[in-house]
């Protein structure tokens, strides 16, 4: 185990060398330090001009770790999408395969080192968090869980990078298709959701019945015949898996949520996490409207609690992030198994004679 | 005097008995095609510890394919290969331990110097960094390179990538060497360099197998050749037929008409006397014929200045072997 592991030692300090020592690598750390400047100075005038300060630095911490993400995800497959590829191409790459150096190590050393290069962007962006959670007063667990996700998400996105470059014959090809695994994950999912709701409707049936007579305490003493009548509703509860699989979703589930005294979340990622998870409820029971019962006071149905729904639901990043495991996992397997030598097959376009 | 068909010879006449571990290179019968195209489709060759192997055959023979599968790279489809007495499919890091490759491709890590580009991949045949840095620094000295020691490997020539790379094949001092092209974009006297520390590994006992098609190159440095056309390596009998056939002379006299007048009283068709130049090219048999004509001629009173083989060994062959290939 320790020899595996110095293998990908050796890799992941050449990769890092080769990739990261660079110049317009530490002008594109700096780019990207300054833009998250930018949107912090702004957003923090921006949101004090409303109310509370505490609201401003809920609001301003969860968009500024939105931001990182999304930056971050735009960086990672540029520095990941070529790392197997790119090498066979610079012609660098039988020549590390002809040493003792495994597969499995080179897939791992370069996997490591295009996480590490994107969470070095991470780590860039975390006193700007630190500074938002402070002025925010936000809970240490949000802070702490929230980096978690982003490194896991960064993580998942280099390994889709390093396996579609092993996978695939050109660099760019490769670089382009993480870059759409990227929008599918976040804007796909999104699309995904909604369509694939709005397209499968159901049938739900509505009664709904009114006092039609009351006496003198208001409680009715007559109601009307209840009505029927039916209409469609669309069945996002079925698709809710899918917008778990969007990578801003998953960090804004994961983080706990904080209640204030009427069980409603505190901050911009609770809100979120409670209209996602409401998305898991069954949509195709109907309702009854005003169920008028002689002698009874009306009474409205309790709308459950956010505390209450969010408690009741399946926690949706654990899923959202398996299932980014497994495709990273998957990934990561098919270019090990398509970079493994003696090769029995070549891809496609490679040199033979 | 270079014998061309040395080891191929020792491949067919002597073949390994089974269950003996060769040490040097044993290819058996492989083949390797890729989809429509046979790459390789029959290559059988031996090469000897201590020797140097040239492996000769125009482009798109199949040499690379051959070198690759000896490599560990590409799975052969039939045939069996030893490198030293293992086999790279199923003993791979075996193979690797004691194979060293330089590829055809000269690729290297750009932004790292010539001794870190030497020390990372004496790294990655498990050398800890003392021994790595010793190595590099030996290495250095080796192919030549120390005043670039610490340049990065893009600023290099593409000759003294070349140098670089046989360094990089030599990191963990490998027993069996294979060369895909050493000597291009060298200059005479790297090449020179090169030839000399080929002779040098193959006289410590390593095997050296070396692709080309450099011929007069290969003719001073290889101790036998192994021929590949369309993918099939020569058998025996087509380089016994090769050495018996006719090859021309070449003879340089200060009179010319008297020469001609000689080579013709000798008995030979004036017809097949070619004229290069001041310079007459005769076919001859074999040596023991050339050497009687030469006796014949100076015996005569012809002024002989030059009387040489027109092409070498190596050369003579592959051309005649391309021409049956064609018929």
């Amino acid at each position: 185990m320790t020899a595996f592991f110095s293998g990908v030692g050796v890799i992941l300090s050449l990769e890092l060398r080769q990739r990261v020592r660079t110049v317009s690598w530490y002008i594109l750390l700096g780019v990207f330090v300054g833009l998250i400047f930018i949107v912090t100075v702004l957003l923090s005038f921006a949101l004090n001009g409303f109310g509370s300060p505490n609201d401003g630095g809920g609001g301003v911490y969860s968009t500024i770790i939105y931001f990182v993400l999304l930056l971050g995800t735009l960086v990672a497959p540029a520095l990941s999408g070529n790392a197997i590829n790119g090498d066979r191409d610079a012609g660098t790459l039988a020549t590390t395969q002809v040493t003792l150096i495994t597969t499995g190590q080179l897939i791992m050393g370069k996997f490591l080192s295009a996480w590490i290069t994107a969470l070095a962007f991470l780590g860039a962006a975390v006193p700007f968090l630190i500074y938002a959670a402070v002025v925010g007063q936000l809970r240490v667990s949000t802070i702490v869980v929230s980096i978690i996700v982003l490194a896991v998400e960064l993580g998942v996105v280099a390994a889709v990078g390093v396996g579609l470059s092993g996978l695939m014959t050109r660099p760019l090809f490769s670089i382009v298709v993480t870059y759409l695994v990227v929008a599918a994950l976040s804007v796909g999912t999104l699309i995904a959701f909604t369509l694939g709701g709005l397209a499968l409707q159901t049938t739900a049936k509505s009664v709904s019945s009114y006092g039609t007579e009351y006496n003198a305490d208001g409680i009715p003493t007559q109601c009307s015949t209840p009505e029927e009548y039916e209409y469609q509703t669309p069945r996002f509860d079925l698709f809710w898996g899918a917008l778990v699989a969007n990578p801003y979703v998953i960090l804004a589930d994961a983080v706990p949520t904080a209640y204030d005294a009427n069980d409603q979340p505190t901050d911009l990622f609770g809100y979120l996490k409670l209209s996602v998870r409401s998305a898991q409820l069954p949509q195709d029971q109907g309702f009854s409207y005003n169920g008028c019962v002689v002698g009874e006071k009306d009474s409205y149905p309790d709308t459950p609690s956010a505390r209450s729904i969010i408690e009741s639901t399946t926690p949706g990043w654990a899923v959202g992030l398996a299932t980014h495991l497994v495709l990273a996992g998957g990934l990561l397997a098919g270019a090990w198994a398509r970079t493994k030598t003696p090769a029995a097959k070549l891809s496609r376009g490679s040199r033979i004679a | 005097m270079l014998n061309p068909m040395t080891s191929v010879e020792t491949a067919h006449i002597a073949p390994v008995p089974n269950g003996v571990p060769h040490s040097g290179i044993a290819v058996e019968h492989v083949g390797r095609s890729f989809g429509e195209v046979h790459a390789v489709r029959d290559a059988s060759l031996i090469a000897e510890p201590g020797t140097v192997t040239g492996l000769i055959g125009p482009n798109g023979s199949g040499k690379t394919t051959l070198l690759l599968m000896l490599a560990s790279l590409v799975k052969p489809d039939v045939g069996s290969i030893r490198i030293s007495g293992h086999d790279p499919v199923t003993e791979t890091a075996a193979v690797r331990a004691r194979l060293g490759w330089m590829p055809d491709v000269l690729g290297s890590w750009s932004s790292l110097s010539v001794r870190d580009t030497l020390i990372y991949t004496a790294r990655m045949y498990a050398m800890d960094k003392t021994a790595a840095a010793a190595r590099a620094a030996e290495l250095i000295r080796l192919v030549d390179l120390p005043e670039l020691a610490d340049s990065p490997t893009r600023v290099l020539s593409r000759g003294q990538k070349q140098r670089l790379s046989l360094a990089r094949a030599l990191v963990h001092e490998p027993d069996v060497l294979l060369l895909d092209e050493p000597a291009s974009g060298l200059d005479p006297v790297a090449r020179a360099g090169l030839r000399i520390l080929l002779r040098r590994l193959a006289s410590e006992g390593k095997t050296v197998l070396v692709s080309s098609h450099v011929l007069s190159e290969l003719d001073e440095m290889a101790d036998g050749a192994v021929y590949i056309s369309t993918g099939v390596t020569a058998s025996a009998e087509a380089l016994a037929r090769s050495r018996a056939s006719a090859r021309p002379w070449r003879i340089r006299s200060s009179d010319v008409v008297a020469l001609r007048a000689a080579l013709v009283a000798d008995g030979i068709d004036e017809e097949a006397i070619a004229t290069d130049r001041t310079e007459l090219l005769v076919a001859l048999e074999s040596e023991a014929a050339a050497s009687a004509l030469l006796a014949r001629l100076v015996a005569a009173g012809v002024p002989i200045s030059t009387f040489a083989p027109a092409v070498g060994d190596l050369e003579h062959t592959f051309i005649d072997l391309s021409a049956e290939d064609s018929k």
